[in-house]
């Protein structure tokens, strides 16, 4: 028989108590452990929108957005003058082309519709590609087709017509972020290394692909020129998906204004530093030059209201680990008074008082081991509801925000940005066993305290209190 | 040898303050079976729990072979508990929820004996107390008073001690099961030539004993001494 055995079976002697003293340990340390799970999950996404969205400025040209308006073009040196702005960590230029399909194009200057003037502002060329669009024109697209006026003649509305297809956004990008600043979500192949030389790889949506038949690895052209697919990435709108992304160079080579850019996707170092770096970037570029938007202002409300579901998780975590700690302590005091006298008799045969210590420890120990093993459980499948809970609580709030905020994107990407109350309820606690263990760490540490203090009591239990009541 | 020097034990309670030892001196030779017989509330216990280290006296001191206890550091005071003293106890005072073995197994844990041969010794010592040996393995509070006494017997011989104290070791035993413990205790101080030091009620009891104490309000009378021979003969 030894401390630890002895510490077990002591931790049994009342086994009523031991399962009331258990379960509500369990409480406490599911109740700790589900508030961890919480407070990563919020702080790994609060984590996530400041790294990307939440820190990230768009530059566009004066008077333009994407392939509306007017102005004069961004150019590589706007960038350098950018990248020089204090607080900027990045600058990533883009280079945006559409796409049209070769034999689209023949067939409508064939029938009258000639070539797409394109609606003004940056985008001078339309581009030729191999690759049909994923989207059908529809009522939007012909409407927008029939305002943004196609320079046909007056006889162009022969039945005879074929049906106008969309163009496919291309867009050059000198990281492997899309044109938000967000990373690319590949689903399938790789990046396309060096972002900044040109390369002869492409990134498409996976509509598009589909649309094509292609896959990793088939090729298309792009003005007569092979381009090899090396990889698929998931946008999560179909606007998105039907685009494909090279490098910036490239891109510039494609459209012949090699100096050109269409954005500037500047990130800030920190949320905090966001409003400043704006007005330094927006005074270094001028204002008669560039227009510095930051696009996910309505983000800031979404991650305040995170932040504020994170430090709730966490007082409540910390304080439910002091409860646990709590109990313990009552516990251990309580049983070191009832076993008074049996401290006594290990003291009259000679026990020494680390040993009698040690063993009252290893006891909560045990007991503490059987309320996280339930907590734990309990955790598991409380987590979930209870992140959930807290954040749709607040994303109320965010969701109220969100409407005031600006627009859509550049490219009318307003999709997946345009919901701070979408962002939220993506945030999914599940119990992962590196917090879970992290937890009942922190668990076990606070116990050992608990426990410490009426170990130290039995120190000062005299062996004399072998004859009380004698 | 023990030898006790002008020993006090004070207890203050209120204004009041009483002496359940008040300059007691003796000496015991190794070997030796001696009994103190009292009232209740004369100071027996208080007196053993001095000799034992329970208890620390008010003045005075007890020199074990040569070694003071007044000097000792609290530290050495547990090792001279463990490893010098045997105690034995009117109310047994075994730990309820473990085993006989187990019991008699505690005092050589503390004194981190190897848990093989702990066991072997604890079998042994059981055997010697003659504990059935089906009852070694049985839990404390399924035992028998008297079972219970020799458990708590062979818990006290566990470190070869040099000087057993039995409080009233017989004074929860019928008549019979006393007279057997007593017996148990005389052949161990004879065999083993450890000083043994018994208090009892039991008059019967006493006088079989080498030499024989009275205690009477804190204060120790020595009775004539008795050769254990005629004791066993007369007794
Ligand atoms: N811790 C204590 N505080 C106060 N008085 C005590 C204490 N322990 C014992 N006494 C008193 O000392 C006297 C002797 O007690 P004790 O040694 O137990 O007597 P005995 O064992 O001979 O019956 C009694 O009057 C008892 O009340
Ligand atoms: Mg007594």
């Amino acid at each position: 028989m030894s401390v630890l055995a002895r510490s077990v079976g002591n931790a049994f002697r009342n086994k009523v108590r031991t399962a009331a003293v258990v379960a509500v340990l369990a409480v406490a340390i599911g109740l700790a452990l589900a508030m961890l799970v919480a407070n990563q999950a919020v702080t790994g996404k609060v984590a996530e929108l400041n790294a990307s969205v939440g820190t990230v400025l768009t530059v566009n040209p004066a008077g333009g957005q994407g392939f509306e308006g007017g102005g004069e073009p961004l150019t590589s040196a706007q960038a350098a003058t950018a990248a020089a702005v204090p607080n900027v960590s990045s600058v990533v230029g883009t280079k945006a082309l559409r796409l049209r399909n070769a034999a689209q194009i023949a067939a409508e200057a064939a029938s009258g519709r000639t070539g797409q003037g394109g609606p003004g502002g940056q985008s001078a060329t339309s581009v030729t590609t191999s690759l049909t669009a994923a989207v059908d024109a529809g009522t939007l697209g012909n409407r927008n087709q029939a305002s943004t006026g196609t320079s046909g003649t007056s006889g162009s509305t022969t039945a005879a017509a074929p049906a106008f297809s969309l163009p496919i956004t291309a867009t050059g990008i000198g990281a492997g972020v899309d044109s938000t600043g967000k990373a690319l979500q590949l689903t399938q192949g790789t990046g396309l290394g060096n972002y900044t030389a040109a390369s002869t790889g492409a990134l498409l949506g996976t509509t598009l692909a589909t649309k094509n038949g292609l896959s990793v690895g088939s090729t298309f052209t792009i003005q007569d020129k092979t381009f090899t697919v090396q990889g698929l990435f998931d946008a999560g709108t179909a606007f998105g998906n039907n685009a494909l992304y090279v490098t910036l160079p490239t891109a510039q080579t494609l459209a012949a204004l090699p100096d050109e850019l269409s954005t500037m996707i500047v990130t800030v170092n920190s949320m905090e530093n966001v409003d400043a770096a704006k007005t330094a970037l927006q005074a270094a570029l001028g204002s008669g030059k560039a227009d510095v938007t930051q696009g996910q202002r309505n983000l800031a409300t979404a991650v305040s209201s995170l932040d504020s579901v994170k430090n709730i998780s966490f007082i409540a975590f910390v304080a439910a680990l002091g409860t646990a700690g709590l109990i313990i302590l009552l516990i251990m005091v309580m049983l070191v008074r009832e076993r008074r006298r049996e401290i006594g008799v290990l003291k009259a045969i000679g026990a020494p008082n680390r040993t009698i210590g040690l063993q009252f420890v290893l006891e909560a120990l045990v007991l503490v081991a059987l309320g996280s093993v339930v907590g734990a459980a309990v955790a598991s499948l409380a987590s979930g509801g209870i992140a959930s809970a807290l954040i749709s609580s607040s994303s109320t709030t965010a969701a109220a925000g969100q409407r005031g905020g600006p627009g859509g994107f550049p490219g009318g990407q307003g999709g997946p940005f345009g919901g701070a109350s979408q962002l939220l309820t993506s945030v999914t606690a599940s119990a992962s066993p590196g917090v879970i263990a992290a937890g009942i760490a922190a668990v076990f540490g606070v116990a050992i305290i608990g426990a410490l203090v009426p170990a130290l009591l039995t120190a000062r239990i005299r062996p004399i209190e072998v004859l009380r009541g004698e | 040898m023990i030898e006790v020097k002008n020993l006090v034990r004070t207890f203050k309670s209120g204004d009041r303050s009483i002496k359940p030892v008040n300059d007691v001196s003796f000496e015991l030779e190794q070997g030796t079976l001696a009994s103190i017989v009292g009232k209740s509330g004369s100071g027996k216990s208080t007196l053993l729990s001095l000799l034992g280290a329970l208890d620390k006296p008010t003045s005075g001191d007890v020199v074990v072979n040569g070694v003071s206890l007044a000097s000792m550091p609290d530290g050495k005071l547990t090792n001279y508990r463990r490893r010098d003293i045997g105690f034995v106890f009117q109310q047994f005072n075994l730990i309820p929820n473990l085993s006989a073995v187990d019991n008699v197994m505690l005092p050589m844990e503390f004194a981190g004996m190897r848990k093989a041969a702990r066991a072997e010794r604890a079998r042994q010592l059981l055997e010697q107390v003659q504990l059935d040996p089906d009852k070694h393995v049985r839990r404390i509070n399924r035992l028998s008073g008297g079972e219970q006494q020799r458990v708590a017997i062979a818990r006290a011989l566990a470190n070869e001690p040099k000087l057993i104290l039995a409080d009233e070791p017989t004074g929860n035993l019928d008549e019979q099961t006393g007279e057997h413990i007593i017996e148990l205790l005389s052949t161990l101080s004879r065999d083993h030539n450890t000083t043994i030091l018994v208090v009892t009620h039991d008059r019967a009891l006493a006088n079989k004993t080498d030499r024989r104490f009275r205690l009477q309000q804190g204060r120790l009378t020595e009775e004539p001494a008795r050769n254990r021979a005629t004791a066993a003969v007369t007794g």
